[in-house]
């Protein structure tokens, strides 16, 4: 078992290629979605009409929003964006109020119109209050604003309201969303391409060789397979590493819970790759096959998107027979919703039952069919 | 050593190797013949232990192996049809890993990895990858792979398929070396007649997943004694001959080559003059007309009526 460990090792330095194309495409992937979509806020243009303003709390308060990302441009093309459905609502700021241009009716322009309006209710405030205090001097009115200040920061009592879309909210991070997603999926890749020498090395006889010395068969499914999970969780491990302190993406101190809790994932995707690999006739099915599978895990699984925005019950359906589905609510269990592992224990358990099922399977199979 | 006893395999309706008897003792050189698809392979797996027969048995020193296959794993060496090796790794890490799932290590494996890499002749290509070798050095070490673990007996499914004469010469000397200096016993399978005529000592003829004739040699031969062959060469043969002879009466086995034709008929008929009276009617320039020593080749085209190869 060893030797055959060491032999696959031994291809692995000669021919790196494909866990470094898939290990590469996740990281590349990742960035990139992870960039463009690198905040979950919502791009909001807006028109300033009063150059003033950018001075006063109404600027600094929109700014500081964490739901939206201010756009400034100029009015023409604020319409041009609402025009194409670049954006859904815009804003133009004047002096004395403002406007809300709608482009298309949603959630998100009440949410806009809120916003906007606190900013201007709070600047008005202030002002009325430094107005009514205005007999009193300069330096008098900033020591007014600052106590004032100091006061909202320390209120007596606190209400504490989340907004639907904020960050702190926790509904859907895309940096982990993105980092989890496609690492899930590129992984898959390159275990199957681990797994899938069982076939071909049966196809040109060195299985034959192989169980003609003393080496027992289930040593050579076993070897495989450790060898197939080590592959993997390596290339999960790279990533992550690499996010964690390359990055500095900290995983919301859960880091090395996270490292942990992608075994069963791993084991699950082993199994399945060797289910695949019993069930197709040839390397050419094989390549075929596997992209479909891994897409379609992928999409139904919540690699790509959310997995709340797939709606047919149809899909909700297989997405519990996904392996990936359960991957990725381990990991955003853990790292974004800050869930204990016992709490986790239900999607492992499915995972491991699915990876002992589908390796009974899968070995079954393969069995009867190369004798 | 080795025993068949009516062994069978099918697959759905269709016989693969159908009643087949079989012996080889220790120290011999055993040829397998067959053209494609006669089910050579077959029973090679079978009684190397990688297949299990629909009926009969295998036998080694006595012992059935079907349920016990141990004893013989350990002794055999298998050099199978198709070329099995890390492509990626060089010959001296395919025969160190093939070393070590036989449990050989350190001194030991390395010695034997020396012995067997001269013995195919790659010692100063042992570090190349086996994906750069021609298929004339794949193929040698694929049979080195089964000498590694020192065995006694040796199973080669024709080693010597599509390679050049250079390394087909050089794999033949090999197998008799072994046999002649470590008294190694062979079953050598091939489709070449020349190269178990060469090689062995006793040899089976199958066809079709039967056996069609076994024995030594001469035995063998013997089986055409009361036939003779005769080559009738031609720089261009036409159809009008080709099918006077096909339709003459005496003619009890033909096989037609580009400028020869090879025709058995019985010992005692004389059929020379008809034969230049039938070229001169189709207008055909023999080259010569002459009768043949019997080859393996010729038994088997008496028996089934075919070329081994065509
Ligand atoms: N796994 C299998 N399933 C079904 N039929 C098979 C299988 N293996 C072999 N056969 C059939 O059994 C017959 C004998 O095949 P085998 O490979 O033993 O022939 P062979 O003598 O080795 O031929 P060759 O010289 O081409 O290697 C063939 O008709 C083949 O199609
Ligand atoms: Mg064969």
């Amino acid at each position: 078992m060893i030797g055959i460990l060491f032999a696959k090792a031994r291809q692995f330095i000669r021919n790196p290629w494909t866990f470094l194309i898939f290990t590469g495409m996740s990281i590349g992937f990742a960035l990139i979605m992870g960039i463009t979509g690198g905040s979950n806020a919502i791009r909001v243009p807006v028109t300033i009409v009063d150059e003033h303003l950018r001075d006063t709390t109404i600027m600094s308060e929109l700014k500081a929003s964490t739901s939206f990302d201010l756009q400034e441009m100029k009015k023409e093309e604020m319409l041009k964006h609402l025009k194409n459905g670049k954006a859904e609502v815009g804003v133009i700021l004047k002096e004395e109020n403002y406007q809300v241009i709608v482009g298309v009716d949603s959630v998100r322009v009440r949410m806009v119109e809120n916003m906007v309006r606190q900013a201007y209710i709070h600047y008005y405030q202030q002002q009325n209050i430094v107005d009514a205090a205005n007999m009193v001097s300069n330096k008098q009115k900033d020591l007014l604003l600052y106590d004032m200040e100091e006061s909202m920061n320390d209120p007596v009592f606190t209400v504490d309201s989340k907004g639907f879309t904020s960050s702190d909210a926790v509904v859907y991070n895309p940096t982990f969303q993105v980092l989890f997603g496609f690492s899930l999926f590129f992984v898959i890749y390159t275990i199957a391409y681990n797994v899938l020498p069982i076939l071909t090395e049966k196809n040109e006889g060195l299985w034959d060789r192989i169980i003609l010395s003393p080496v027992k068969k289930w040593e050579m499914y076993v070897a495989n397979m450790l060898y197939s999970f080590f592959e993997g969780y390596l290339q999960v491990l790279v990533i992550f590493l690499l996010f964690r302190y390359g990055f500095g993406v900290n995983f919301n101190g859960r880091f090395y819970d996270t490292l942990l809790l992608i075994i069963p994932y791993v084991f699950a995707v082993i199994a399945l790759a060797l289910l695949i690999t019993a069930l197709v006739k040839n390397v050419q099915q094989f390549n075929a096959i596997l992209p479909i599978i891994a897409v379609s895990m992928a999409m139904i699984g919540g690699a790509y998107w959310p997995i709340e925005i797939v709606e047919s019950n149809a899909l909700i359906a297989l997405s519990k027979i996904n392996p990936l589905t359960y991957g990725m609510e381990i990991l955003n269990g853990a790292v974004v919703y800050n869930y204990s592992i016992q709490h986790l224990l239900y999607p492992i358990s499915i995972l491991i039952l699915m990876g002992v099922v589908m390796i009974g399977i899968g070995i079954h199979l393969m069995e009867r069919r190369h004798i | 050593m080795l025993e068949l006893v009516d062994l069978t395999k099918r697959f759905k309706q269709q016989y693969a190797v159908k009643n087949l008897n079989m012996f080889i003792e220790k120290g011999e050189i055993i040829g397998l013949l067959g053209p494609n698809g006669a089910g050579k392979s077959t029973a090679i797996s079978m009684m190397s232990s990688l297949v299990e027969p629909t009926a009969g048995d295998v036998r080694f020193n006595n012992n059935s192996i079907l349920k016990k296959p141990a004893q013989l794993r350990k002794v055999t060496g298998i050099v199978p049809q198709e070329i099995a090796l890390y492509n990626d790794l060089t010959a001296e890490e395919n025969l160190q890993f093939f070393g070590r799932i036989y449990r050989l290590k350190g001194a030991e494996l390395k010695r034997r990895m020396d012995e067997v890499l001269d013995l195919i002749g790659l010692k100063d290509r042992r570090k190349d990858i086996v994906k750069k070798y021609s298929g004339g050095m794949k193929r040698r070490l694929n049979i080195g792979v089964a000498l590694l673990h020192d065995p006694e007996l040796i199973i080669m499914d024709e080693p010597t398929v599509g390679i050049d004469p250079q390394s087909r010469n050089y794999i033949l000397e090999t197998v008799k070396r072994l046999n002649a200096e470590r008294n190694i016993t062979v079953l050598y399978t091939s489709h070449y007649m020349e190269e178990v005529e060469f090689l062995c000592d006793r040899i089976y003829i199958m066809d079709k997943g039967n056996l069609i004739a076994s024995g030594t040699k001469d035995d063998i031969k013997r089986i055409l004694s009361a036939e003779k062959t005769i080559s009738i060469k031609a720089d261009r043969l036409n159809e009008a001959f080709i099918k006077e002879i096909k339709e003459h009466p005496l003619v009890n086995n033909i096989q037609v080559e580009e400028k020869e034709i090879t025709i058995m008929v019985a010992k005692e008929v004389n059929i020379f003059s008809t034969l230049i009276k039938m070229a001169e009617d189709a207008s055909l320039e023999l080259s010569s007309v002459a009768i043949k020593t019997p080859t393996l080749e010729d038994v088997f085209l008496h028996l089934t009526g075919r070329a081994l190869r065509d």
